[in-house]
């Protein structure tokens, strides 16, 4: 077996890269596909408490690269989904603990074992960052449509882009859309962060207080039905697996009656 | 209610000197500088000179010059802009 490795990244932290992580993970695990989420955030693990696996991580990436463990031992299987597994960062070392060529070799390894590996990466466009994607063929970038994360993901873009020849795709994830703000033009919409980034759109995900709740309980929305941010992350992970899944357009462009009562009967289709 | 204050507010659409439109202004902007290195200000050095030179050679249309750094897949391209009245030389 050769799986996918996908590198998620933003450049500006809390835009929601570990939230896509394990939405995704879930998300992918429920199409059927086997899959390995890696926590390359260390010094600051976060992955394993989204999925409300943190009173199982026993050994974790670094002990895995150091050959205290074997890579099996340290893999987390998630109880709810057995193709679903975790490889727990380490949370008293820092980015230095791995380099990039441990990780490239990691990630072979991984790719032999299961269908999608992916890797949560910490913020900043440094050495940790570098890391990260090391063994990945594919990037998910991911920002808010707030100015300041689309300036980094803009960055990030850059030094994807100066890595062609590894990284042979990227899309983007637009995270924490509020379409109302957006129909009222009191922020940037999907279409106005495409153009300025002019990058490929994997998805779409609005603001949602699910999002919070899900992570309190460990159980990423993805898995379950009735929240537009959970359909969202389903879309996505179809979109990974080559399924053609329409967009609608989240923006209230040109924003007349008529938009605006459709909108109104039809909400949100991400 | 929320929803119906947004339901019955006159439609803005694209509206200049909204949030929206200042922010997405600005960000092309910006951007534009940070994927060249090019640090604030020296555009404008640019144009000054090569206004200078052009004027060398010909009289110029006073107050029509343009100066733009478009934006086109990832890719700057500077367009300049100069009306010309006859040549100088
Ligand atoms: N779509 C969303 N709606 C609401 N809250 C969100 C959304 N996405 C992320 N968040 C919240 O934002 C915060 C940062 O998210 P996180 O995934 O930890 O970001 P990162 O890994 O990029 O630092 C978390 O508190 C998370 O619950
Ligand atoms: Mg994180």
């Amino acid at each position: 077996m050769s799986g996918r490795v996908i590198v998620i990244t933003s450049g500006k932290g809390g835009v929601g890269k570990t939230t896509a992580s394990a939405n995704i993970g879930v998300a992918l695990a429920n199409t059927g596909a086997s899959v390995c989420l890696v926590d390359m955030d260390i010094g600051l693990r976060n992955l394993d408490i989204l999925m409300g696996l943190e009173n199982r991580v026993v050994y974790n990436l670094v002990d895995v690269v150091e050959e205290r463990c074997k890579l099996r031992q340290a893999l987390v299987k998630d109880k709810r989904m057995p193709n679903l597994s975790l490889l727990p960062a380490a949370q008293t070392r820092d980015k230095t603990a791995v380099n990039a060529e441990q990780m490239k070799k990691l990630c072979e390894e991984l790719k032999s074992m299961f269908d999608f590996v992916l890797v949560d990466s910490p913020a900043g466009i440094e050495s940790g960052f570098q890391n990260a994607i090391a063994g990945a063929e594919e990037a998910i970038v991911i920002t808010t449509p707030e100015m300041s994360a689309v300036r980094d993901a803009d960055r990030i873009i850059g030094l994807l882009e100066a890595q062609k020849d590894q990284i042979t795709q990227y899309r983007l994830v637009l995270n924490r859309l509020r379409p109302k703000m957006v129909a009222n033009s009191d922020m940037m919409g999907v279409e106005d962060v495409l153009e300025i980034l002019s990058v490929k759109l994997l998805g779409v995900v609005p603001e949602d207080e699910e999002i919070i709740i899900s992570t309190n309980k460990g159980e990423p929305v993805s898995g379950t039905d009735n929240t537009r941010s959970g359909l969202a992350f389903r879309n996505i992970a179809r979109r990974l697996r080559g399924e053609e899944v329409p967009f609608m357009d989240l923006d209230v462009k040109n924003d007349t009656w008529v938009t605006r009562i459709v909108n109104f009967f039809n909400p949100v289709r991400v | 209610m929320q929803i119906l204050d947004w339901l019955f507010k006159v439609p803005t659409g694209a509206t200049p000197g909204t949030a929206a439109v200042t922010a997405k202004d600005r960000m092309r902007n910006m951007l534009t500088h940070d994927r060249l290195e090019l640090p604030a200000g020296k555009l404008e050095v640019l144009e000054e000179e090569l206004t200078a030179v052009v004027a060398r050679y010909f009289d110029l249309e006073p107050d029509t010059t343009r100066f733009d750094l478009k934006q086109i897949d990832r890719k700057a391209a500077l367009i300049a802009n100069f009306q010309l009245v006859r040549s100088k030389c």
